[in-house]
């Protein structure tokens, strides 16, 4: 019955649907995507081979990352931390923390690398200043309950971390940004300091991979999915018949994707972190780019905020900057909805938004930032919408039916290989 | 209306209408009104909306008058106001006429029907037995109120208005005209002054005659005079001519000069109240040069009050001059009636004197600007019309200095700082005055304050408004300053909280022409971007000043609360220290880690608990103390020398008449007054 009504809606709608008929067969279309990833996937392997790193660039200012470190050494180094504070303490000095500085005075962008990295500056975060009594305090105490996950060797969420002693840090963002400063000022990621985030990033799709020793196939994971696990060192295995990876920036679209069983008709693996990615939905992306060697294809909102949560996921934020080396994944193509979208796919005046005050001015200064002016397509569609003053979300093309988007708009950016 | 596009002509409808008596339309008369007449049938333009508000504006004129008078002559203002209420009774026996008891009850509007007595009746009891109920379960009674006294559409409240200055006085022989004719006034001309339009005593007795019937009293002498004059008038409002009843000079018994005027009124001293006082506080923070006494005298003595605004200082701002008029603001009337009035002979003469800032030499560039048909001599009064548009044209496109503004009269920066220190007592104030800006010709100078706390002040913004130095109580919302202090000062940026904090914000805007909006001349309009800069601007000087003393504030006050702050965090940190010290220690000895020489026998002496947490939570409370003691040192040097300045104060000079004992001595002599 069911399968009935979808048949006869399908059929009803064929000939409703703009632009619907100039879509080519699905043979067609995976023809040109599978010659596409194959070449891809050899330019990768041979250009691969020699990814930059910082240490490979001669750059004139120094600049800071952090690598995995073990359980041990994470302890070993913050018990030599706490011992040159007792010291200090007892030697009637009170104590201080060289803390590194995450402002955005302190992060540079290396075009080499293609994402946002921390430079040295350091700030001295006294005990005895009342400006930073309260940080110091902190970051003590974080460095107290790390050392004891470490000698234990749990894991443990922010939020377990905040409540263990809600008095002193009054509010979960207090809690948060020390654990970033602890993590930076002992040189680690933050999950080698045993702390991880609670599941936010969602996987379907054409991926097999183990978590934790179980395979999992996510396909077969329902309409919800596979809900990216928080440590991603015990993620591995990973294999898939995909010819590209589909990231979503709504909870709503993915859901319709996942629904519509997008991934059978061309095969692909479909990711959502709902919103601004959680750090391990990046470190999961970029462990599918390296491993997999697919092509990342980005389906974000037409407005300000798509084109960074699409430069966080590729450049980096300004608040992990320290750890960019492992959170970015390079070469993201942003597939839409881009602002020349619009009028491309004669979506409606109603369902346009006018861009507000705020909107525009992040525009503008996204025009600015460094990473959307090395991509000459980027810098134009931004000047578009800046310029238009019109922003639409995915939803938006729900105007022409809720299948719209997995029935005709991504088949034909894929066939025209509509990327940016 | 079926006739509504058809040709009939009006006058027919009637005969269509539903109206059974047939009525002929009134053939359209020519009449003319006098002003005096326009102004009764639309008082509302002049303030005198309902009996309330005339009060209200009645006070406010007679108030306004007084201290123009006063200052004319330089004469530091005393106004005294008495407001006296005036019971029916009392009134008819006033105008004599016969207090007459109801006889045919139904006439009346508060005729109680016996329906709604029975209603009322019911009602009450139903209240008392609840009260009844309620005081049996031990329940705070409140206290039943007492029925409203009925109060009829007739039962009109009168109030007679004395206003007494020592002002300049008024020549015996132009009294009449001065209060007796409407639109005739010796205000008009270009200049800063409160009144504009010689309406407001006259209104007062417009609407005096309208609802008392009642003349007005006139009492004035000039300096000089050996003789007071009296004078008893009303007015012919379909002449707007005075009538005069009496008027005659009597003996001066005492040395005074000024005037006082006394005219009875209806009024509503109840709902008007709070807005009279404001009025009069309000005067008093804009012009504390003046003494004010203000009475209200009633029947019934809890209602009575006298207030008295003392004067805080002597510095009076200067009398405003007359300007001639700036080119730029003229029209093409103005031209007109300044050629007729001018007693220059030809158009360079005339160009010359009659405006500001047009120099001979430029005179003579503008006449050669006009056209060849203009000649320097060519004699004013022989212009055509379209000759004087070509001028107005010219005036209309050429660029002029800016008018300097010093024909105004501000109140100046440390009489608003007095008056707002005076009123409202706050903990802080800052005030700042503007140079003069031009809005269309026109000169203007905006002076602000901004004060925080005090008494009588509410949390939030507090806005005072003042237009040529008369106080703005009505339509607050729309007016410039409003607007301005609300959107367009990011008060947080100067640490005020604008929600928090008791802000209060004073703005005086002084100007030959205040460009007030609507009819009532209560506000200022916003849309005029030069006034609305000026004002922004003036206000945010204020809050830079304040700024500045409050972060002084908030410094002082976080030494005072540094040692406390950091000492709170001591437990948390030498506990978090200790704790990891101590899982160290236990590893160290149990073999399960090494350590190096000098951090071996640091936690060896945890482990033989040598070092406790006490030994930490010491050992930082010292260096705690040491850091408090060290800063508190430095911001003594760097603060202590500053004082705040010194402000001169102003003593009440004493009369001369009071007797004093004096207790003499060789260094020093003690004065008392008896």
């Amino acid at each position: 019955m069911a399968e009935k009504k979808k048949r006869r809606r399908a059929d009803a709608d064929d000939d409703d649907l703009p632009f619907k008929n100039r879509l080519k067969p699905d043979s067609v279309i995976l023809q040109t995507l599978r010659s596409l990833t194959g070449s891809a996937a050899t330019a990768s392997s041979s250009s691969g081979a020699k990814t930059l790193t910082l240490a490979d660039l001669a750059l004139s200012s120094t600049c800071r990352e952090v690598a995995d470190l073990s359980l041990s050494s994470v302890q070993s180094s913050i018990e030599s931390l706490i011992l040159r504070i007792a010291r200090s303490i007892l030697g009637g000095d009170g104590f201080a923390f060289d803390v590194p500085s995450r402002s955005s005075a302190n992060q540079l962008y290396v075009p080499e690398l293609d994402r946002i990295v921390l430079k040295d500056k350091n700030t001295l975060r006294p005990f005895a200043n009342v400006s930073s009594v309260r940080k110091s305090t902190i970051t003590t105490r974080i460095l107290q309950l790390i050392h004891q996950l470490c000698a234990k060797s749990i894991h443990v969420t922010k939020r377990d971390l905040f409540y263990t002693d809600v008095k002193l840090f009054q509010d979960q963002s207090q809690s948060d940004s020390v654990l970033d400063d602890v993590s930076c000022m002992l040189g680690c990621t933050r999950s080698s300091l045993n702390v991880i985030a609670a599941e936010k990033g969602v996987v379907v799709g054409r991926l097999i991979f183990s978590d934790n020793g179980d395979m999992i196939d996510c396909t077969k994971m329902g309409m919800g999915g596979k809900a990216i696990p928080p440590n991603i060192d015990r993620v591995g295995d990973m294999q898939s018949d995909a010819l590209f990876i589909l990231l979503v920036e709504k909870d709503a679209a993915y859901i319709r994707l996942a629904e519509d069983r997008f991934y059978n008709r061309f095969p692909c693996i479909i990711v959502t972190a709902k919103g601004q990615p959680d750090v391990a939905t990046r470190l999961f992306l970029r462990k599918m780019k390296m491993e997999l060697k697919l092509p990342v294809l980005a389906l974000v909102d037409s407005d300000p905020y798509g084109l960074k949560i699409l430069s966080v996921y590729g450049c980096g934020s300004k608040n992990m900057s320290y750890d960019s080396a492992n959170l970015t994944t390079p070469d993201i193509k942003w597939l839409g909805i881009r602002p020349s979208d619009l009028d491309k796919y004669k979506i409606p005046e109603q369902c346009r938004l006018p861009m507000t005050e705020q909107d525009i001015k992040t525009g503008k200064d996204l025009l600015e930032e460094d990473f959307v002016k090395k991509n000459p397509g980027w810098v134009e569609e931004l000047s578009l919408m800046v310029k238009t003053k019109q922003k639409a979300e995915i939803q938006a093309l729900s105007t022409f039916g809720f299948q719209y988007l997995s029935e005709v708009y991504l088949p034909l950016k894929l066939q025209q290989q509509d990327w940016l | 209306m079926e006739a509504g596009g058809s040709s009939e002509s009006p006058a027919d409808q009637p005969k269509r209408g539903k109206s059974k008596t047939p009525r002929k339309a009134k053939d359209s008369v020519l009449k003319q009104k006098s002003p005096a007449e326009f102004f009764a049938e639309n008082k509302n333009i002049a303030g005198f909306d309902n009996p309330g508000k005339c009060l209200y504006t009645t006070v406010r004129e007679l108030v306004e008058n007084s201290l123009d008078s006063a200052e004319s002559i330089s004469e530091l203002p005393v106004v005294e106001v008495t407001i006296e209420e005036i019971g029916k009774v009392k009134f008819n026996t006033m105008i004599g006429l016969v207090d007459r008891e109801r006889v045919d009850e139904e006439l009346y509007d508060d005729y109680e029907t016996a329906k709604a007595r029975e209603k009322r009746l019911a009602k009450e009891a139903r209240n008392q037995e609840i009260q009844a109920k309620n005081a049996a379960l031990g329940k705070k009674v409140k206290e039943p109120t007492p029925a409203k006294a009925m109060k009829g559409r007739g039962e009109a409240s009168f109030y007679r208005v004395t206003c007494k200055d020592n002002g300049r006085g008024m020549p015996h022989d132009d009294i009449p005209n001065m209060f007796g004719r409407v639109l005739s006034g010796t205000k008009y001309g270009l200049r800063q002054t409160r009144g504009k339009f010689g309406l407001g005593a006259k209104m007062a007795l417009i609407w005096s005659k309208m609802s008392t019937g009642l003349p007005i009293d006139i009492s004035s002498s000039m300096r000089g005079q050996n003789y007071v004059s009296f004078c008893r008038l009303d007015i012919d409002i379909h002449r707007n001519i005075p009538h005069i009843h009496i008027h005659e000079k009597l003996e001066k018994k005492e040395e005074w000069h000024g005037a006082e005027i006394q005219v009875v009124i209806e009024g509503n001293w109840t709902t008007y109240r709070s807005k009279i006082l404001h009025y009069m506080r309000q005067m008093a923070v804009i012009t504390p040069y003046a003494q004010f006494i203000f009475k209200f005298v009633s029947d019934t003595s809890d209602k009575s009050m006298t207030i008295k605004f003392a004067r805080r200082t002597d510095v009076m701002p200067p009398v405003p001059l007359e300007t001639k008029h700036h080119p730029s603001s003229v029209d093409l009337l103005l031209i007109k009636r300044l050629i007729t009035e001018t007693s220059k002979q030809n158009i360079l003469q005339f160009l010359q004197h009659e405006f500001v800032n047009i120099s001979k030499a430029h005179a003579e560039r503008l006449i050669g600007e006009m056209g060849p048909e203009f000649q320097p001599k060519m004699l004013i009064k022989s212009l055509t019309d379209q000759q004087i548009v070509r001028i107005h044209q010219l005036f209309r496109q050429a660029k002029f200095e800016d008018p300097i503004g010093d024909c105004l009269s501000p109140a100046g920066e440390y009489n608003l700082r007095l008056g707002i220190i005076k009123e409202l007592h706050p903990d802080m104030v800052a005030t700042y005055s503007g140079s003069a800006q031009v809005f269309e010709g026109h000169p203007f100078i905006v002076e602000a304050g901004v004060s925080l706390g005090g008494k009588d002040v509410k949390q939030g913004l507090n806005i005072f408004r003042f237009a040529n130095r008369i106080p703005l109580l009505f339509e607050q919302g729309a007016d410039v300053v409003t607007r301005t202090a609300l959107k367009r000062i990011n008060w947080s940026s100067y640490k005020i909280n604008q929600m928090q904090d008791k802000i209060g914000v004073f703005v005086s805007i002084v100007s030959t022409k205040i460009p007030f909006k609507g009819t009532g001349k209560e506000y200022i309009g916003d849309d005029i971007t030069e006034i609305a800069t000026a004002v922004k601007y003036a206000i945010q000087q204020c809050c830079i000043q304040l700024k500045s003393k409050i972060v002084k504030k908030m410094q002082a006050r976080e030494q005072q609360e540094r040692k406390r702050n950091l000492s709170k965090y001591i437990p948390n940190a030498a506990g978090a220290v200790y704790d990891v010290l101590k899982e160290m220690a236990q590893s160290h000895a149990l073999k399960k880690k090494r350590y190096e020489d000098e951090d071996a026998t640091l936690l060896g002496k945890v482990s033989t608990r040598l070092i406790t947490k006490d030994t930490l939570t010491e050992k930082l409370s010292q260096h705690v103390e040491q850091v408090d003691y060290e800063m508190a040192l430095e911001f003594a040097t760097q603060s202590g020398v500053s004082e705040e300045p010194r402000e001169a104060i102003y003593i009440h000079s004493l009369d001369t008449k009071s007797d004093f004992i004096d207790f003499s001595n060789s260094i020093f002599c003690f004065r008392l007054t008896r």
